[in-house]
Parts: structure tokens; C-alpha cells; sequence
């Protein structure tokens, strides 16, 4: 390569657009983000850092031993989130997501409901802080799965929607059994 | 003009169009303002900063619609980071940060995301390139096609005029490594200009 390409390559970049309009504003999502209630708290709480505080993380590490062998089997490897067709009439599912064209599995939703029921009783033994941690990520990750599927209402056979709304739900699953394991853990070591 | 950015909490809409920038002190006033909450003063923030911060995240991740949701995902952690921000460096530089992590979080997240974005970038090839005209569109087109690490260290030394510290902080990677990485991606944009016959 000549020096003088090379040179002249970087002049170049260096001539590169740097400022760069989008082309639609950004500002209404970014300010609906900012107005939700768990951004508003994380902002009135400066300086709190946006990670998570030790307890919530050690909570969220701790908790997967929690008492889910159960849900782990059948959430996790037997029974990850499935989309169905609309059920034949005559069957009624619960109304879930998908904009109305997809229902959630029973099995999934019996599993969710068994891991919400158990984060609950666990988060009771949380500290204020660490419980509001919790609900806060919880919230966040639903105002995701709220918006994906507003957005799949409108285009039910997005692949890459279902595709963010699949990993959203696990996402909140994986909180909601992180929760669980964290205090029992803390149990166990309250108890040695 | 730069009174007019100031007036009022509310004299900013959409349509509008900011033709100066603010002097120092008063994008220093929009900052404490928005430290205390202030999501107008907040907005001004995001409309003096968000054409280079959508600049950087389209040049890094090389598509329109990652780069949106990089965007926008680096002001909200600004909002919530802001009460950290004590001015040891310029306010954009601090963004850029935000956005660098952001473009690299979503990266990191998964690979089935990473395949999501290199199907998307084959669609829609060479968005960021759309900024540029004449031969620059050549380069611009080749940075696009960089392998991602050398493409990041390009962009934030090459384009953006970081050193290699900076880049290196912001990327998380030694300074060696920013390094090669930079000397990689020149040297594959030589044989990917030299193939195009871009003007020696």
C-alpha cells in the first residue's frame, strides 16, 4: 500500500460526514422512554448508577438456583415461548399478544404465572431498595413487550417483532426466576 | 438567534429549525436544568447532539434502523447517567461514549441480534454512505464493509478524530489492539479502494 493512499484514505475519512440527521425524529420514543416511571425514578435518584446495586445483581445471580427446577425444565429447556396459530373455534385461550392473531402457549403461561407467584413471595423478603430494583427492570422489560406488541397489531407477521417479543418474554422470565434464587440463596447463607 | 433557544422552556418545537449553535454556557445551563429533570432542557440537549450521535451509531453499526434504536437507547441512559456528569469533558464527548456502548451492547447481545443486523445491513447495504457524495461515498461505502472491530476503531479515529486512548476507552479495548485494528482497516480499504479505482 503507497504511503500516499494511505494518507489520502485518511485524509478523506476525515472529510467524512460526521453529523448525520436521522430520518424521522427520535425525540418522541426517547421521551416516552424518559417519562416511564422507572426511568423517571432512576433520574430523580441521581447520582444512582444505571447498573443495577450489588444486591439486585447478586440477586439476579443468585436467584437462578432458586426454587425453579421445576419451571427451569419446562420453561427453559422443554418449553421455551411458542407462537401458535389461532386456536380453532371452540377453544378459547387467554387473549395475550401478538396483536390478537398469536396466542402464548398454555404451558408457558402456566409456567410464568407459577415463576410470577413465586418471584412475589420471594421479593417480600427483599430490602425496599433491592424489591424496587426489581419491579424497575420487571417494568422495563414490560413497556418492551406492551410496545412490540402495539407494533405487531400492526404488522402480526413481522418475523423480526415476534422475534423481539420472544426474547422480551424470556427476558422477563429470566428476571422473574433470577428474583427467586437470589433470596434463597441468601437463606442458605444466613443459615450457615 | 441563540436567545431564542433559551427564551422559554417550552419556544422549542419540532419544526424548528436551529440554525446556532449555544454558546457554552448556555448548553451548560441546559444541563442542569435537565439534571433536575427538565426533559425540555433535556430535548435541547438531544436536538443540538443527536445528528453526530446518529452519525456515529450509523458509521458503526452501517444500518439506519440499528443506528435509530442506538440513538436512541444512548439518550435515555444519558437522562438516566446525567446526575454523573460533572463536565470533566465536553457534554457530546460524554454522549459519544453513552452511544458507543450502546451500538456495542447491542452487538454483544447476541448473535442470533448480530446475524439480525448483517441480514439487515445485506438489504439495505451502505446506509451510512447516504451522507456522503462524490468519491467520499466510495470510502464511506468501504468503511461500511469493514469487519466490525477494525470498522469501530476506523470510525472513531479516522472519522471522528478520537486518539487511539480515547477510542481505546471507549471501545474497552487496549491501545495495542486499537491499533492494529486501525492499521488493519486501512490496509483492507486500500485493496477494497485500490478494486474500485479510487482516485491515488
Amino acid at each position: 500500500m503507497s504511503t500516499d493512499f494511505d494518507d489520502k484514505v485518511m485524509a478523506d475519512a476525515a472529510r467524512l460526514a460526521r453529523d448525520i440527521a436521522p430520518e424521522r425524529d427520535l425525540w418522541p420514543g426517547i421521551e416516552a422512554a424518559l417519562t416511564r416511571p422507572a426511568d423517571a425514578a432512576r433520574h430523580a435518584g441521581d447520582p444512582r448508577p444505571g447498573r443495577a446495586p450489588w444486591y439486585a445483581q447478586a440477586a439476579a445471580a443468585v436467584l437462578l438456583v432458586a426454587g425453579s427446577s421445576l419451571m427451569t425444565y419446562v420453561v427453559v429447556d422443554r418449553e421455551p415461548v411458542t407462537v401458535q396459530q389461532p386456536a380453532p373455534a371452540g377453544l378459547v385461550l387467554e387473549s395475550a399478544s401478538f396483536g390478537g392473531q398469536y396466542e402464548l402457549s398454555g404451558g408457558y403461561k402456566l409456567a410464568r404465572t407459577n415463576v410470577q407467584a413465586q418471584m412475589e413471595h420471594e421479593l417480600r423478603k427483599l430490602s425496599p431498595e433491592a424489591r424496587a430494583e426489581v419491579e424497575d427492570n420487571l417494568a422495563v422489560i414490560r413497556g418492551a413487550i406492551d410496545e412490540i406488541n402495539a407494533a405487531l397489531a400492526q404488522e402480526p407477521n413481522n418475523v423480526l417483532l415476534q422475534d423481539l417479543l420472544f426474547k422480551a418474554y424470556r427476558e422477563e422470565l429470566a428476571v422473574m426466576r433470577k428474583v427467586g434464587g437470589l433470596t434463597q440463596d441468601i437463606m442458605l447463607r444466613n443459615d450457615i | 438567534m441563540a436567545a431564542l433557544l433559551t427564551a422559554a422552556g417550552s419556544d422549542y418545537s419540532p419544526g424548528m429549525v436551529v440554525a446556532i449553535e449555544p454558546t457554552a454556557d448556555e448548553e451548560s445551563a441546559w444541563i442542569r436544568r435537565a439534571q433536575a429533570a427538565d426533559t425540555r432542557a433535556f430535548e435541547r440537549l438531544y436536538r443540538l447532539h443527536v445528528d453526530r450521535v446518529f452519525g456515529l451509531c450509523l458509521r458503526m453499526t452501517g444500518n439506519r434502523s440499528e443506528a435509530e434504536d442506538c440513538t436512541q437507547e444512548a439518550f435515555i441512559q444519558a437522562w438516566n447517567q446525567l446526575g454523573r456528569f460533572r463536565g470533566d469533558s465536553a457534554f457530546g464527548t460524554w454522549l459519544h461514549r453513552i452511544a458507543v456502548n450502546a451500538v456495542l451492547g447491542r452487538l454483544r447481545r447476541s448473535q442470533r441480534e448480530q446475524d439480525r443486523i448483517r441480514a439487515a445491513h445485506e438489504i439495505a447495504p451502505a446506509a451510512a454512505a447516504v451522507a456522503d457524495t462524490g468519491e467520499l461515498r466510495d470510502l464511506a461505502e468501504a468503511v461500511d464493509r469493514l469487519p466490525a472491530g477494525a470498522r469501530h476503531v476506523f470510525v472513531l479515529n479516522g472519522i471522528y478524530g478520537y486518539s487511539h486512548e480515547e477510542a481505546s476507552d471507549m471501545l474497552g479495548i487496549a491501545v495495542g489492539t486499537s491499533k492494529a485494528q486501525l492499521h488493519r482497516a486501512r490496509r483492507l480499504l486500500a485493496q477494497q479502494l485500490g478494486q474500485e479505482g479510487y482516485e491515488r
